[in-house]
């Protein structure tokens, strides 16, 4: 018997707007001891299913067709029936483990809680268990960390104890929602290997919701792609992954950048800085990070963000900035922004050092910088009309432009972002994430900027929508010309879009070098790390990867 | 990682915004019972006040003893009071009193606390601190007690009523505002403004400020409902306006004798009148908040 | 950071806020009437013993030498002397504080003990009966004036129904004012209706708050029901920010004590108070109010340790 089988599953939301149809017509099936990968981009109505199977969904949700647990209806069932399943039966496992626990208990409180939610178990008896849990689960020293808070520990570590909790009771079915997400790319290889591992002990059935085609092919048997509330295709992990036949299905994938693993022996050697106009080389860089060091606090609680960090960004060259959290990345791509002060080195900017420049050539210098952050939904004030952000720049530093020759610009560069003219009146709440992205572009570039500073700009979109950006990034790039700084965690990204790349760790630069000399054959081991933990949307070639990697940490530890 | 939330593709589709816009916030405050009734209390007490005399026009100022005490009837609605005055007449005269001062107080109040409020916020580091220290000093001190002192060295107007009422009402509104200052100075598009070269002068005045105003509008309610408040409080000890001018305090005040002896129509109607205003104002600002979905309080 | 640093830091805080007070109070000292010379000698002294006066206490000196001076007679406990009672201020605080104390600090507990389970109750029974009828009645108690409220109270029970007695009970020391109980319920009870009504507000919204976070969905996840989660986390969580609160609104306790004491006649330092503001009692009245916002600091102060005894993140953070 399956674990869970949905037929013709629906789910509608009564919202301030109207009723939404998030899920139509769903069946899937997830066997014992299989993992049944859950795809599609946001707004698929994925994550919705996975709630309709545990019986979560929200208050304003109402659920039609069956959907059976291990034999027992969830669609309609009362409320006793429904508690008697979730942390039993059936477990979660969602994607923010900087919020899913709480706060206040110690995690082996949280643990021995689901425990005795279904088991008549003294206390004691369930602390020791929950010891056990966190054994299980990989967390050194269990005993002290049982009485650890929450915020005492790191992203990944919560994230195991979220699994310990999940598992604790040898559910039938386990529904991971976008487990590693939030966590970084070697944390995450840990955790889908941690949760392959307990589903093959116990045979446990697995639902993994995700929109990210790498950790299908990883860990997933079986894949159902949603698109719009509705499977559009079904199979498994192999026909989806390597012979798609749906046309979404095909879009998607051909969307995803593929980390290139082999290549042939690279024909270029060390990087050299790009020549200039003439064909000389440019020796002066745009910018320039010289032993920059960033200390925030003091003594003992002092946080080193950035140690000796020494990078350079030449005139028409993109230099991706790589790294986990932690890395220093996002600081220092800050201080090439003159948002933090460095506490030594210095920074030039086109050829200026900014501690000794005038505040009024400083103003000047960073008129000549473009900025695109992360959020889509912060970076825009929602107070102003797309127009009015993306003249902005305008406003601050050409105040003489009159307002006929502004609303050239405007236009000028939203035609740049392929973007329809039309546009620029709406206020961004009526735009989406990717059109958002967009509009911050053309007010980067509106004032034709030497430097383009993008910190992690596609990482909240949609992969086929970060397609279109990245292919208007690097249009424009060929056509005006820029250089870019590009701050990412995600390097398959990186390796398509940046000529050099510098990797970061703990503040430290780590290596650097070309694009395709670095990703390729790394001279430092973290890279290589780095590198083999990044899963590929190809289930063959993952497969041997993921062998690989794992004989060479045994050699290791070893 | 990234704690971003992704936003759905198509356009026009449900995205979280940070602010609401004005259609949405009108739509939710017409739900919200409470508010809309205390909208209506507002403004019918207002026409009341300030309209009723033309409709029913009393004598406010001079003694007439020989109608002294009398119960309501036909001629006096709401009877008279120990000198002769007509008591609804003195109610809608004092509401005029009560209101002006109250919603005088609450704006200076609002806006003080938020200049305070959204300098410390800003600037940050030690000024922040020495700021906020001046406004926890301010708030450990009982307003009425500092008022009694006040009150013993001087005898305010009006316009000295309501600066005193203000001055002594800024602090809460400033540690509001403080705290949106602080979230709002490091949203995106105020760090990106200042990558580019823009002045702290353009990011509070075109991007902080602006963002700001729901929060504003809502303390500014709040401080309304507690000048009010405090209005009544002081007139009652004897600090406001002098007779024969009055305010709903006074007229508690000076019925506080009478009521023990049953003359309840001298401090039912002021008592009243003081509870549903203030609840008016009250629930108005909470269906504002929940409206446009402010944090804080 | 550790307790004893974070409680390190926050003491100093306080004795900053602390010393602001004073500055405050002896800018008010300076600002009466006739000067502190007339606040000392009071109402009737002549011109001839202001200026003798003047000199000896040495009050032509420079303003921040006499605060200094001020600061000094301070610690040594010096508040001047009241003159229309003739005792010295400090004696008389010491007197009528604990009455004070004990008065507000009954109407506190029973407040909380009260708003705190209706808050969550409202929370959890969001937008039903109860909780609009709640909800409006915290609103008519929370535009109360006290001394509305206290007069209602009054006429009813004790005029209309003779069940409890109008004044409260009379005498110098604490046990003498407990040996009527009777006498304290209607003072009590019209400090804490105010107090229910704000902070069953406070704890309603805490608690919708925590009801939307992730950990409440992780718990419901592995089957526990909806009371019990409220039991194990919601409410350690709403508590968190609502006991914050209780520290800012102990001078509104105070200072609703001021106005309860003067209508009930209870002895303590808000009846001191009121009459020392009716007699122009200078030195009584800046000695009050620089007691009671030292009272008001400490009692902050006490709130967030309290705070930082139940969420062991308040110390990690940089407050």
């Amino acid at each position: 018997m399956s674990v869970l089988t949905t037929t013709d599953l629906g789910v509608a939301f009564r919202t301030e707007s109207g009723t939404v149809d998030a899920v139509r017509g769903v069946s899937l099936r997830v066997e014992p001891g299989q993992t049944l990968a859950l795809v599609g981009e946001s707004g698929s109505g994925k994550s919705t299913v996975a709630l309709a199977a545990m019986g979560l969904l929200s208050g304003n949700a109402t659920a039609s067709g069956s959907a059976v647990v291990d034999g027992t209806e969830v669609v309609g069932a009362a409320e006793p029936a429904l508690r008697a399943l979730r942390g039993s039966t059936v477990a979660m496992v969602f994607q923010e483990p900087a919020t899913a626990l709480d706060p206040l208990t110690r995690v082996g409180a949280q643990i021995a809680e689901v425990i005795r939610n279904h088991r008549q178990v003294s206390a004691a008896a369930a602390a020791a268990e929950a010891v056990d849990m966190l054994d299980r689960v990989g967390i050194p020293d269990p005993e002290q960390r049982a009485r650890a808070f929450p915020f005492q520990l790191s992203g990944g570590q919560r994230q195991r104890v979220v699994i310990a909790m999940a598992i604790a009771n040898s559910p039938k079915l386990l529904i991971a929602d976008e487990p590693t997400t939030a966590l970084d790319v070697t944390v995450q290889a840990e955790i889908l290997e941690l949760l392959r591992e307990l589903a093959a002990d116990t045979g446990t059935g697995v639902l993994l919701v995700t929109h990210n085609m790498g950790v299908v092919a990883d860990f997933a048997d079986r894949v159902a792609v949603m698109l719009q509330g509705e499977i559009v295709e079904t199979g498994s992990v192999e026909d989806v992954l390597l012979r798609p036949e749906h046309e979404y299905t095909n879009r998607l994938l051909a969307a995803v950048p593929r980390l290139t693993v082999a290549a042939p022996a690279p024909a270029m050697s060390v990087a050299s800085p790009p020549d200039g106009p003439g064909g000389r080389p440019d020796p002066a860089p745009v910018v320039d990070l010289r032993d920059v060091s960033v200390t925030f606090g003091r003594g003992a609680r002092a946080v080193h963000a950035l140690r000796g960090v020494d990078i350079a960004v030449h005139a028409g060259e993109t230099v991706g900035l790589v790294g986990e959290s932690g890395s220093g990345k996002s600081t220092a791509a800050r201080v090439a922004l003159g948002l933090i002060r460095p506490s030594a080195g210095s920074v030039h900017l086109f050829g200026t050092d900014l501690r000794r420049a005038q505040r009024r050539d400083r103003r000047s210098l960073r008129s000549g910088i473009g900025v695109v952050l992360q959020d889509p939904v912060a970076s825009l004030d929602a107070r102003m009309s797309v127009a009015e952000c993306i003249a902005e720049p305008l406003a601050v530093h050409r105040r003489g432009m009159s307002g006929t020759d502004r609303r050239k610009r405007v236009d000028e560069v939203l035609d740049a972002v392929r973007l329809p003219r039309d546009l620029a009146t709406r206020a961004p709440r009526e735009l989406s994430g990717g059109q958002r992205q967009r509009v911050s572009l053309a007010r980067a570039l509106v004032l034709s900027p030497r430097l383009l500073v993008a910190d992690e700009p596609t990482s909240a979109l949609d992969v086929s929508v970060q397609e279109t950006v990245l292919e208007v990034l690097r249009e424009l790039q060929d056509d005006l010309g820029f250089a870019c700084l590009f701050v990412s965690h995600d390097l398959a990204v990186v390796q398509q879009f940046a000529e050099r790349v510098v990797v970061m760790r703990q503040g430290v630069v780590e290596e650097q070098g070309a694009t395709g000399a670095t990703l390729v054959h790394p001279t430092t081991d973290y890279t290589r790390r780095l590198l083999a933990a990044v899963p590929v949307p190809d289930p063959v070639v993952q497969r041997r990867r993921r062998a690989e990697r794992l004989a060479t940490l045994a050699a290791v530890t070893a | 990682m990234t704690a971003v939330q992704m936003v759905p593709e198509a356009p026009g589709a449900p995205v979280t915004v940070a602010a609401t816009g004005w259609r949405l916030a009108v739509r939710r405050f017409r739900r919200n019972t409470l508010a809309v009734i205390g909208l209506a209390v507002i403004v019918v007490v207002v026409l009341f006040c300030f309209v009723g005399p033309l409709l029913y026009p009393t004598d406010q100022t001079h003694t007439q003893l020989s109608q002294a005490n009398l119960g309501p009837s036909a001629a006096h609605l709401l009877g008279t009071d120990a000198v002769g005055h007509d008591v609804l007449g003195r109610l809608m005269y004092g509401g005029t009193v009560s209101l002006t001062v109250g919603i005088a107080a609450g704006v200076l109040a609002t806006v003080v606390g938020t200049l305070w409020g959204s300098v410390a916020g800003y600037v940050g580091g030690w000024v922040d601190a020495a700021m906020m220290r001046v406004v926890d000093a301010g708030i450990a001190i009982p307003a009425l007690f500092i008022l009694l002192v006040i009150s013993a060295i001087t005898t305010p107007g009006v316009a000295g009523l309501i600066v005193i009422l203000g001055l002594v009402s800024w602090l809460v509104p400033s540690r509001l505002i403080r705290a949106e200052t602080l979230t709002l100075k490091n949203r995106d598009y105020v760090l990106t403004l200042r990558a580019i070269g823009g002045s702290h002068a353009r990011a509070i005045g075109k991007h902080l400020l602006p963002n700001s105003v729901s929060t504003i509008v809502v303390a500014a309610t709040f401080q309304v409902a507690d000048a009010i408040l405090l209005v009544a409080y002081v007139s009652y000890l004897g600090l406001g306006v002098q007779a024969p001018a009055t305010d709903w305090g006074g007229m508690l005040s000076a019925g506080l004798t009478a009521a023990y002896s049953g003359r309840w129509w001298l401090i039912v109607p002021p008592g009243l009148a003081v509870i549903l205003v203030v609840c008016a104002f009250n629930a108005v600002g909470d269906g504002l908040r929940d409206a446009f979905d402010v944090r804080g309080r | 950071m550790t307790t004893t640093l974070y409680l390190l830091r926050r003491v100093l805080q306080a004795l900053a806020v602390v010393l602001i007070v004073t500055i405050v109070v002896f800018c008010l000292l300076h600002a009466l009437p006739g000067g502190p010379a007339r606040g000392v000698l009071g109402v009737s002294a002549t011109p001839a013993q202001i200026a003798a006066f003047n000199q000896a206490q040495g009050l032509d000196q420079p303003l921040p030498v006499q605060y200094v001076r001020f600061l000094g007679r301070l610690l040594t406990g010096d508040l001047g002397t009241s003159y229309t009672l003739n005792e010295p201020v400090g004696q008389l605080i010491v007197e009528r504080l604990p009455k004070t104390l004990v008065l507000t600090g009954i109407s506190a507990v029973l407040g909380l003990v009260i708003a705190i389970p209706v808050g969550m109750w409202q929370a959890a029974r969001r937008n039903g009966a109860v909780d609009y009828a709640a909800t409006a009645l915290a609103f008519v108690f929370y535009s109360t004036p006290a001394f509305f409220l206290g007069l209602v109270l009054i006429i009813v029970f004790s005029q209309q129904l003779p069940w409890l007695p109008s004044q409260a009970p009379g005498g110098n020391t604490l046990a003498e004012v407990f040996q009527d109980p009777a006498g304290l319920v209607l003072p009590v009870v019209t400090g804490a209706l105010a107090m229910i009504a704000v902070f069953s507000r406070y704890m309603r919204a805490s608690t919708l708050e925590n009801l939307q976070e992730d950990y409440v969905r992780t718990a419901r996840a592995g089957g526990a029901s909806t009371s019990a989660i409220l039991r194990r986390h919601v409410f350690r969580n709403s508590l968190t920010p609502v006991i914050a609160m209780l520290g800012y609104y102990l001078p509104v306790l105070f200072g609703g004590a001021l106005v309860t004491e003067q209508l009930f006649n209870y002895p303590g330092m808000g009846l001191l108070f009121w009459n020392a503001a009716q007699s122009s009692d200078y030195p009584t009245l800046l000695g009050c109010v620089l007691v009671i916002s030292i009272a008001t600091v400490v009692g902050t102060l006490l709130a967030d340790v309290a705070q930082s005894l139940i969420d062991p993140r308040v110390k990690a953070s940089r407050a």
